[in-house]
């Protein structure tokens, strides 16, 4: 795989540093940006395959550069944020951020963070319709669902959520995003009928429904549906 | 208004009195019945009421004691000045009466004042505990590392970076606390309340508290019936987290954690009890206020502020949060939620 080249913006120096040497040392090409205006310069001039954008910047919003890269890239984009900006991190995301993490946080988890948002640029390309979840699995395009070989019945509106999230597989997707996609925009405030069906899901899916390991809750924000295969 | 009920009340119970007494006693002895209600209204009330009281209680003996009974005569200078030392009496003792009030607000505001700082001084300590340790192990780690790391093997440095690593998350979860409360303190938090699902909140804080909860074992058990709550979900979820952290910090390794909720009468009940060595019952009620760590806890760090952060939290949400012995030894730390009237669920057609 030719390596990929990731814009980092970001305004503390010593945060881009380990940023820097961390993504390097994964082989990843790194461009820097220490401000909103920058970053949605460079952009646009060193398109890069994936942005890491902090939501603390001086001059503008980190959500302005989402919205200004969004206007014309369908790159990943992973924000960084403060914890107790639970508000900052939803609105991001609602502007079209793909996934979050919340400092401090370990370069691991960074590293996952990016690899699955470039792995999911890849599978948009092809397409794949079917999810290994531990011992179910599900074929979103034939409909068809099991688990331990025995057949699962799972409701449209089960498909369609179980579909949302599948098209951001291993990345978060919002309540609001979830509610407007499965029951249209009218209903993006609904958040108890996604209890409801999250539920019913990990009933119908999860070996353990009270600790799930693939349809996962992100407090406050949505959910997060991880398989086998990703 | 309720004091010039009072100066009424005081009157007509004077009277009531007084007529009970007429004949037995001297119409002088009858006057101080009189003077006691005065005094009475003057001590509970403000000035207005007890000259009231004065005014309605001259009256009131003028009218049916003094002779003439049922009329006025108020050109006996006696009876004027009767009025006059029930007047001056209401007015120096409702004086005094303010003043001792003005002296206790003072007192409550000083001792107010007082629990500020006695507060401020504990998160001084606090910090500076539970601050410095972890700052004093990364500067040692990290100076280790950039000076002699060339000479070290590898596994050392792995080890150094490491706990360099845990110290710094240590003392991150520590500063969110200290401003958690802060924030919680000054009345700064706006709840974003959202129907949520407390299965899904257990989900996720076992998830981010994987971790710190290894050494124990924890059992999950969620009431069927569980109805969704109307909460601000990541305050929720750092509530319940503060409790199972607190949990596991304060039993020895591989002790039972049990994490349940379930509702009873108009709420949901949630709870993490543990089997461990349980606490005394003056303990039960301090643990869940501020800076409190135990005096005999030494180097535990953190428990000062998790418990208190814990019951601000759910106190927004107009639940309560408590802590129970066990039956069989070991600690419940427990909090309510009230439960709401859900909305429609949504309706789908079967397929």
């Amino acid at each position: 795989m030719s390596a990929a080249t990731i814009l980092v913006v970001e305004d503390e120096p010593e945060i881009r540093r380990f940023l820097r040497s961390s993504l390097a040392s994964e082989g990843y090409r790194v461009v820097e940006s220490a401000n909103a205006r920058r970053g949605a310069i460079d952009a646009g001039t060193h398109k890069p395959d994936l942005a890491i954008v902090d939501l603390g910047l001086p001059d503008f919003d980190g959500k302005e550069v989402i919205r200004q890269i969004r206007a014309w890239s369908p790159m990943p984009i992973v924000v960084l944020s403060a914890r107790a900006q639970e508000s900052a991190k939803i609105q991001a995301l609602d502007a079209g951020a793909d996934d979050y993490i919340t400092k401090p946080f370990g370069v691991g988890e960074l590293l996952a963070r990016v690899r699955v948002a470039l792995r999911h640029l890849k599978r948009t390309d092809k397409g794949s319709s079917t999810l290994v979840l531990g011992t179910a699995k599900v074929d979103l395009e034939k409909r068809r669902a099991t688990r331990d070989g025995a057949d699962v019945h799972l409701t449209p509106i089960e498909f369609r959520l179980l579909g949302c999230l599948a098209r951001h597989l291993g990345m978060v997707v919002t309540h609001r995003q979830l509610l407007s996609e499965v029951w249209g925009p009218s209903h993006a405030a609904h958040t108890h009928y996604l209890r409801i069906y999250l539920k019913q899901l990990r009933d119908k899916l999860e070996a353990d429904p009270v600790r799930p390991k693939y349809l996962i809750t992100e407090t406050g924000v949505g959910y997060r549906l991880l398989s086998d295969d990703a | 208004m309720m004091g010039y009920a009072w100066a009424v009340g005081a009157t007509l119970s004077c009277t009531a009195a007084g007529l009970l007494m007429r004949g037995r006693f001297d119409l002088v002895n009858i006057a101080m019945v009189y003077l006691l209600g005065v005094v009475i209204v003057a001590l509970r009330f403000s000035r207005g009421p007890a000259v009231a009281t004065a005014l309605l209680s001259v009256a009131a003996f003028d009218f049916v004691f003094v002779p003439p009974q049922g009329a006025f005569d108020v050109n006996d200078a006696q009876y004027l000045l009767t009025f006059a030392i029930m007047l001056a009496v209401g007015v120096i003792i409702s004086r005094l009466t303010q003043h001792v009030r003005a002296r206790e607000r003072a007192q409550a505001k000083l001792e107010a004042q007082a629990e500020t700082e006695r507060v401020r001084s504990a998160l001084l300590a606090s910090i500076s505990h539970d601050l410095r340790t972890p700052l004093a192990v990364m500067a040692g780690a990290s100076s280790t590392l950039a000076e002699r790391g060339e000479q070290m093997g590898a596994a050392e440095r792995r080890a150094l970076a490491q706990s360099l690593f845990a110290q710094a998350r240590e003392m991150s979860e520590q500063v969110a606390k200290v401003l958690q409360m802060t924030r919680l303190e000054s009345g700064a938090i706006a709840l974003a309340r959202d129907w949520d699902s407390l299965a899904e909140i257990a989900e996720a804080v076992l998830r981010r508290l994987r971790e710190r909860l290894a050494g124990h074992r924890v059992i999950v058990e969620l009431a069927d019936d569980l109805p969704l709550v109307r909460v601000d979900a990541s305050l929720i979820e750092q509530a319940l987290g503060n409790l199972l952290e607190n949990a596991a910090q304060h039993t020895p390794p591989d002790t039972l954690i049990r994490l349940r909720a379930r509702p009873a009468g108009g709420e949901v009940v949630v709870s993490v009890e543990d089997f461990g060595p349980g606490l005394s019952d003056a303990e039960l009620e301090r643990v869940f206020a501020k800076f409190h760590r135990g005096a005999t806890e030494g180097a535990d760090s953190g428990m000062g502020l998790g418990l208190s952060i814990c019951r601000a939290i759910v106190g927004l949400h107009g639940g309560r949060a408590w802590a129970e012995q066990l039956p069989g030894g070991g600690t419940a730390f427990r909090f309510s939620l009230p439960i709401e009237q859900a909305p429609d669920a949504p309706v789908e057609a079967a397929a």
